[in-house]
């Protein structure tokens, strides 16, 4: 053993080593530049490539996704007529365009998805915008259809977006028909099936499924009203019981490939009185 | 004394791993298979080091674990750490101790490829108390480690081939 390290080839693992901790920790502390440099290298790559496969969709996939989304229109229109209150309001909240207008207090920043990480079990992503184009740390990040996750960690050129399906969310939110408030998280097993759950519920919470789930704005994370999903199932943990509804996105997560990240809003980092 | 060859070689693999690299996060690229993609880079790591000493192996391992690091954490951690470690010995025993042949490369990446995909499993997933935990492995990482297997025999055979191809005589 002592002939081992006494060796050039073992002295040079050794000095290796040294300098990928001294990186790990430099990483760990929340110094960006080794990300940054990393990333200034490998974006542009990943921009040209993730351009290159973005309508690379056969016919099936587009029927299937085609038939899903007339099936999608005819439900939001019944529940329009229930939710007329909701609705024209969401509507509008989902065109970029309108966004704005409708929310002037908004600061929006439209991004692609550059990247997809292979090994991560919620679908997290990169885009193609960091803190150079004012993208900082949680800010929430959306489409037309509703709030997609938020920002993880970001670097100079770009960001990682944890999803909404991942149990690293944790949002506060609210039933827009009944008012019960609870906090939407994600898990494996509702990830495979691009849904989420709405947990932390009163057990007689009069939740019901169709009910449409937003953001509640406390906590200072997310603006209210942001748009979360819509409730297929009510269910009960196998553990303690505890209720809680399954939401579908209005977006396929999965398969997301341009977002909005809201850089600024009206009360960003305020905790409202009644937040848990 | 002449080292063209082995710098092609070199320049081979770093091109290999680059592609590898964006084959492996680009969406929409790789098909999924019973949920998984592959983790194109750990067996490329790990077949390169087959062919080459400690040294060229230890900074291919390097290379790949700092590409699936950032990758994944934007951060400098498990893969570039662990892969450094295990290409540098896999480069050490293969020089000295093993011959290089098929049975000898499939037990090489099976072992690691296993290893390291559990090990990163229980790190970022177990311990981090994500939930669902043998739901999540049964559904992802076992087909995960068969993906990546395979690939890893695919990989075998391309880094034989360069290996055979651009060697000084």
């Amino acid at each position: 053993m002592r002939d081992f390290f006494s060796t050039k080839s073992a002295k040079i693992l050794i000095a290796t080593l040294a300098v990928i901790l001294v990186l790990a920790i430099l990483g760990a502390t929340g110094n960006p530049w080794v990300s940054s440099a990393f990333s200034f290298i490998t974006n542009g790559l990943s921009s040209v490539t993730a351009n290159l496969t973005e309508g690379n969709k056969d016919y099936e996939t587009l029927k299937s996704e085609n038939e899903k989304l007339k099936q999608e229109i005819a439900d939001l229109r019944t529940q329009l007529v229930d939710y007329d209150d909701v609705k024209s309001e969401n509507s509008r909240l989902w065109k970029y365009y309108k966004l704005k207008k409708s929310n002037p207090d908004y600061e929006i920043l439209p991004a692609s998805v550059i990247r997809r990480d292979t090994n991560e079990a919620f679908y997290s992503f990169t885009i193609d915008a960091g803190t150079s184009s004012g993208i900082s740390v949680q800010d929430p990040v959306i489409t037309e259809n509703g709030v997609i996750g938020f920002v993880n960690s970001v670097n100079a050129t770009s960001s990682k977006v944890t999803t909404i399906l991942s149990p690293d969310m944790q949002a506060g939110a609210v039933d827009k028909k009944t008012g019960e408030s609870g906090i939407v998280t994600g898990s494996a097993v509702l990830s495979d099936e691009n849904r989420t759950a709405f947990t932390k519920i009163d057990a007689n919470a009069k939740v019901k499924k169709g009910d449409i789930i937003v953001t509640s704005g406390i906590g200072g994370v997310y603006p209210a009203d942001l748009i979360l999903g819509k409730i297929t199932d009510i269910r009960y943990d196998d553990y303690d019981a505890a209720k809680y509804a399954v939401i579908k996105p209005f977006e396929d997560i999965k398969a997301v490939t341009d977002v909005v990240v809201l850089t600024d809003f009206k009360n960003k980092g305020e905790i409202k009185k009644g937040a848990d | 004394m002449d080292r063209r060859y082995t710098v092609f070689r070199y320049l081979a693999y770093s091109l290999e791993l680059l592609l590898l690299f964006i084959l492996q996060t680009t969406p929409r690229l790789l098909p999924e298979i019973f949920g998984s993609k592959p983790l194109l880079l750990l067996p490329a790591a790990i077949t390169i080091s087959f062919f080459e000493s400690e040294i060229p192996s230890m900074f291919f391992g390097l290379a790949s674990g700092l590409l699936l690091d950032f990758g994944y954490s934007d951060n400098v951690g498990f893969f570039t750490i662990t892969l450094t470690l295990s290409c540098f010995f896999i480069g050490l025993i293969f020089r000295d101790y093993l011959v290089i042949s098929f049975l000898n490369a499939t037990v090489f990446i099976v072992m690691f490829c296993t290893s390291l995909l559990i090990l990163h499993f229980m790190f970022s997933y177990v311990f981090a108390g994500k939930g669902d935990v043998f739901y999540y492995f049964s559904h992802h990482i076992i087909s995960r480690i068969v993906y990546t297997f395979v690939c890893g025999i695919l990989l075998y055979f391309l880094n034989k081939f360069l290996y055979k191809n651009l060697r000084d005589s």
